[in-house]
C-alpha cells in the first residue's frame, strides 16, 4: 500500500511487572486496510491491541494515529479519536437489553449534560434496529444481554462496533466459538467494512484469515516475525518454526 | 427485558404510590402520626438519593449521611438565626455560642440570614463536597468496596469535626430551639399538614425527575458503567465525569432530605450524619430494591415504618430488632432485587418454566445457540 499509515507503532514495548510481553514492535497500517495479526499463544497479539487502545501503557516507543501521538492518552480519548475495540473475552453490558447495549455504543455525543437532555431517541432507534437485523439479533432486541448465547454475544459485540462506527476497528478473535457458517457470515461483514474502516484483526482461524486479509503480520515473542500475503507467510520457515510445538499454522 | 408495556406498568406503579402518599393527610388527622409519616417520607427521599448513585451507577456511598446532615444543619442555622430568644448575647448570637464565649457571629453563619441562600446551600454544600471527593476517587478509578471505605471514613471525619467545633456547631447537642420555617406565608411546623405535603410533593417530583434522568441517555450510560465501567471507556465516554455527576446529584438530593428533616424534627444533630443512619440507608435501599427509585423509597418507608411500630408496641419491645434482622435476611436471600421485584420474580418464574432452555446458563445456551443465528 502506498497510502501513508493511519496507525503506526514504533519500537513499542510493554512490561508486565518485569515480563516483556511486547518488545520493539513495529507496525504500520494504511487507511482502509484490513490487517490480520496472527501468532502462537502468548505472542503478544492481545497486548498489541491493548496498547493501541490505551488499556495498557507502553514502556517505550511511540504510537501515532493519523500522525498524532496517542501513546499517553487515556482510553476514552483514544476512543474519541476513532479507535473501536472488540475484546477477546466477550464484554457486553449484561444487565442491559440488546437495544440499550447498542444505544450506549452509538456514541455520537459523549458529554453528561448533552445526554441528560436526550429523552426522545427515535431517529437513532431505527438505525440501531437495522443494525440488529444485520447480525441477526432483531428478535432479541428487548432481551437482556446476559441471557444471550455465546454466539449471540459475539454478534452483539460486532454490532456494538458497527454502532460505534469508529474509523479504526481492533478485533480480537471475532470468530472464537462460532460455527463454520457463522464464521463465514462474520467474514462477509468484515469484508464489507474494509475500505471505509481500517481494521486490525487478531485471529487463529486461518480459513477466516485467508478469506478477509490483504496482508498478514505474524507476531512471535512480542515482536513482528514476518509480514506478507497468506501464501508467503505459510511458506516462511521462520513462521513454521515459531508454530512448532503448536498445532501448526494451517490449523492454528 | 423492558418492553413498552412494562414501562407503562412502571409509570402506573409510581403514580399510584404518589397518589397514596398525597392522600394520607385526608385520613390521618392525628398530628403526631402525620409527623411520623413525614419522617418516613423524608427517609424515602434519602433512600432514593442512594438509589441514584448505588442502584443505578454502582457507587456504594456509605457517607450519604454527610450530605443529609449538612442539609439539615444548613436549615437549622437559618432557623436558629430567626429564633427570637436567641438574643441572649450581643447582636443576636445563637445561645450556644454565647455559652461558648463566642462574641461575634462567625462569617459562615452570616449568609444564613437569607432563606434563598439557605435553600441553595442545603443543596450546593453537599454537592460541592461530593464533587471534591468524587474528583479524587473517580479520577483515580477507585471502585467497588474502596469507594465504600473512603466515603465511610469521610463521614467519620466530618462527624468528628462537627462535634469538635462546638463553638460554631453546637457540638454534641446540635442546633436546637428553632423557629418555624415560613415561606410565602405558609408555616411549616413539624406537626403541620403543610410540612407533610411539602415532603410528599418533593418525593413525588423526585421520583418522576429521577425516572426521567435514568431514562435519558445519561441514565443509560450510568447503568452501563455499573455493569462494566471499563468497557464504557472504549466507546469514548469519560466515565469519571458520569460517576461524579450522579454522585453530586445524589448528594444534593440527600441534602434536600436533610433540610426537610430539620423541619420535621425541629433540630439538627450530629447523629444525623453518623454511621448508624448511613448504614440504615443502605439497608432501606437493599430491602426495597436499589435499582428502582420507587423500590428504594418504599424500602425506607416500610423498614422505618415497621421499625417504628414494632419498637412502639409493648409486645415486641424486646424482639423487634430480631424481627427486623429476619426480614433483611429473608429479603436478601429470596429477593436480591428487593421487595419491588416481587412481581418480576413471579412473572420470571412463569416465563422461565415456559421456555425450553434455561436462559441463565451459558453452557447450555452455547450448545443450543449456533443454529439460531447461523440460519440468517
Ligand atoms: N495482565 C498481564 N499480566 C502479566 N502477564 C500478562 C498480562 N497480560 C498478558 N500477559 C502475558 O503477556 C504475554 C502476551 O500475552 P497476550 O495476551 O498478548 O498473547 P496473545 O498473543 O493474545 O495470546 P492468545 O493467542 O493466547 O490470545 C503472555 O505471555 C501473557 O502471559
Ligand atoms: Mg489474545
Amino acid at each position: 500500500m502506498s497510502n501513508e499509515p493511519i496507525l503506526e507503532l514504533r519500537d513499542v514495548a510493554v512490561d508486565f511487572s518485569g515480563f516483556r510481553a511486547i518488545n520493539g514492535l513495529n507496525l504500520q497500517v494504511a487507511k482502509g486496510e484490513l490487517r490480520c495479526l496472527i501468532g502462537p499463544n502468548g505472542a503478544g497479539k492481545t497486548t498489541a491491541l491493548d496498547v493501541i487502545c490505551g488499556k495498557v501503557r507502553a514502556r517505550a516507543g511511540r504510537i501515532t494515529l493519523m500522525g498524532q501521538d496517542i501513546t499517553r492518552l487515556p482510553e476514552y480519548k483514544i476512543a474519541r479519536r476513532g479507535v473501536g475495540r472488540k475484546f477477546q473475552v466477550p464484554s457486553v453490558f449484561r444487565e442491559l437489553t440488546v437495544r440499550d447495549n447498542l444505544e450506549v455504543a452509538y456514541c455520537k455525543r459523549l458529554g453528561v449534560f448533552a445526554n441528560v437532555r436526550r429523552l426522545g431517541r427515535s431517529a437513532e432507534r431505527n438505525d440501531l434496529e437495522k443494525l440488529a437485523e444485520l447480525v441477526g439479533l432483531e428478535d432479541v432486541l428487548d432481551e437482556r444481554a446476559g441471557y444471550l448465547s455465546h454466539g449471540q454475544t459475539q454478534w452483539l459485540e460486532i454490532a456494538l462496533l458497527l454502532a460505534q462506527d469508529s474509523g479504526i476497528i481492533l478485533l480480537d478473535e471475532p470468530t472464537a466459538g462460532m460455527t463454520a457458517q457463522e464464521t463465514m457470515h462474520t467474514a462477509k461483514i468484515v469484508n464489507a467494512l474494509k475500505g471505509r474502516h481500517t481494521l486490525l484483526v487478531v485471529e487463529h482461524d486461518m480459513a477466516f484469515v485467508r478469506e478477509i486479509s490483504d496482508i498478514i503480520t505474524v507476531m512471535h515473542q512480542g515482536r513482528v516475525l514476518a509480514e506478507g500475503s497468506a501464501s508467503e507467510i505459510q511458506g516462511d520457515p521462520a513462521v513454521r518454526e515459531a508454530y512448532l510445538g503448536q498445532r501448526g499454522i494451517a490449523h492454528a | 427485558m423492558i418492553s413498552q408495556r412494562q414501562t407503562t406498568h412502571r409509570l402506573a406503579a409510581y403514580a399510584v404510590f404518589c397518589v397514596v402518599i398525597l392522600l394520607v393527610p385526608l385520613f390521618v388527622s392525628d398530628a403526631y402520626l402525620l409527623n411520623k409519616f413525614a419522617r418516613y417520607i423524608v427517609f424515602g427521599i434519602l433512600s432514593l438519593a442512594l438509589s441514584l448513585s448505588w442502584g443505578y451507577a454502582g457507587i456504594l456511598n456509605l457517607g450519604q449521611a454527610v450530605s443529609f446532615g449538612l442539609g439539615s444543619y444548613c436549615m437549622a442555622m437559618a432557623l436558629k438565626l430567626r429564633t427570637i430568644p436567641i438574643q441572649t448575647g450581643a447582636g443576636g448570637l445563637p445561645d450556644f455560642m454565647v455559652w461558648n464565649n463566642v462574641h461575634t457571629l462567625p462569617w459562615f453563619w452570616e449568609p444564613f440570614h437569607s432563606y434563598a441562600f439557605t435553600l441553595f446551600a442545603g443543596l450546593a454544600v453537599p454537592a460541592v463536597i461530593a464533587f471534591l471527593i468524587g474528583w479524587f476517587i473517580f479520577r483515580a478509578r477507585v471502585s467497588g468496596v474502596y469507594v465504600a471505605i473512603i466515603t465511610l471514613a469521610m463521614l467519620v471525619v466530618i462527624n468528628l469535626v462537627i462535634i469538635d467545633q462546638q463553638r460554631y456547631t453546637g457540638g454534641f447537642n446540635g442546633i436546637t430551639d428553632l423557629t418555624t420555617f415560613k415561606l410565602f406565608g405558609v408555616e411549616f411546623g413539624a406537626y403541620s399538614v403543610a410540612t407533610y405535603y411539602l415532603a410528599a410533593v418533593i418525593l413525588t417530583l423526585l421520583l418522576f425527575l429521577g425516572l426521567a434522568l435514568m431514562n435519558s441517555k445519561t441514565g443509560l450510560i450510568l447503568q452501563a458503567i455499573r455493569d462494566d465501567e471499563t468497557r464504557v471507556r472504549y466507546f469514548g465516554y469519560d466515565v469519571a465525569n458520569y460517576q461524579n455527576f450522579i454522585f453530586c446529584v445524589s448528594a444534593a438530593v440527600a441534602g434536600l432530605a436533610g433540610m426537610l428533616y430539620t423541619l420535621v424534627m425541629e433540630f439538627a444533630s450530629p447523629t444525623f450524619l453518623a454511621v448508624p443512619i448511613s448504614l440504615s440507608i443502605v439497608i432501606w435501599c437493599a430491602v426495597g430494591g436499589r435499582a428502582s427509585l420507587l423500590g428504594a423509597a418504599l424500602g425506607a418507608i416500610v423498614v422505618t415504618g415497621v421499625q417504628g411500630s414494632l419498637s412502639d408496641s409493648k409486645t415486641f419491645l424486646d424482639t423487634w430488632m430480631l424481627i427486623m434482622g429476619a426480614l433483611f435476611i429473608v429479603v436478601v436471600l429470596f429477593l436480591p432485587n428487593g421487595l419491588i421485584s416481587i412481581g418480576d420474580v413471579i412473572r420470571g418464574r412463569r416465563q422461565r418454566r415456559r421456555r425450553a432452555a434455561p436462559a441463565r446458563m451459558p453452557e447450555h445456551a452455547e450448545i443450543a445457540a449456533p443454529g439460531r443465528s447461523a440460519a440468517r
